[in-house]
């Protein structure tokens, strides 16, 4: 197997992506409701992942 | 959306009547204001030509942990299905692409056992993941960490699937 790489928010994105997907999936019924699950889970993610990422940021020198 | 039981006529009026009698707001609407499951997939409201059973519902529920999935297939869930599948299947591709690391029994400490615990959640893909990473894991880089975290995901995610399976197979709002 190609031994896959990603950049820190490539890896963020993907991970983002795929759960959120699988939350709205699990999480609703309605189409439409599961649409907007994985876009508000998918959005939060990267808000709170990004936002984590800088408050880390004076600790990491 | 409510289909008639051919077998047993009496159970569907009987279940019909029970629907209509139930109060506002206890999870089951009446048949006019049910939201149209997508892909004709069944759900608990419409599984109930066979009685909710704990066995019936441990055996799907064990089916989902063995392939990813497969509980919610049982359960005529098919979009569902096909989502966990895939899910699990790309986070088990990805995490031993990355060449995460995939935890083996017997670990040497709490980190490791816990680890095996996530892997092993994924059922049968837990032994893909294995047969796919040929190269072994290689966690000094981001990759290989970020892998490791995919592999424990996929097998929570898997668990938490085929808990919601369970739900299901019991006749609980799922």
């Amino acid at each position: 197997m190609v031994p896959l790489h990603f950049s820190h928010f490539q890896s963020l994105l993907l991970f983002a992506l795929i759960i959120s997907l699988a939350f709205g999936t699990l999480g609703r019924r309605k189409p439409i409701e599961r649409v907007k699950y994985a876009a508000w889970s998918f959005a939060m993610f990267l808000l709170v992942g990004i936002a984590l990422g800088w408050f880390m940021y004076p600790f990491s020198r | 959306m409510f289909e008639e039981n051919p077998a047993n006529p009496d159970a569907s009026e009987a279940v019909r009547e029970s629907r209509a009698e139930e109060p506002a707001g206890t999870g089951v609407a009446p048949d006019s204001e049910m939201p149209a499951a997508s892909e004709g997939e069944a759900t608990p409201e419409n599984l109930d030509n066979e009685s909710p059973s704990a066995a019936r519902a441990v055996a799907v529920a064990l089916s989902g942990w063995l392939l990813p999935g497969l509980g919610h297939a049982l359960l005529k869930m098919w979009g569902r299905a096909l989502a966990i599948f895939l899910t699990v299947g790309f986070l088990v591709y990805l995490g031993a692409g990355m060449r995460g690391n995939v935890f083996e029994p017997g670990g040497e400490d709490a980190f490791a056992r816990l680890g095996y615990i996530a892997d092993a959640g994924t059922g049968s893909f837990y032994l893909l993941a294995r047969a796919l990473e040929v190269s072994g894991p290689d966690v000094s880089h981001a990759d290989g960490d970020y892998g490791t975290r995919f592999l424990a995901t996929a097998g929570v995610l898997n668990l938490l699937a085929a808990l919601h399976a369970y739900e299901a197979a019991r006749g609980r709002k799922a």
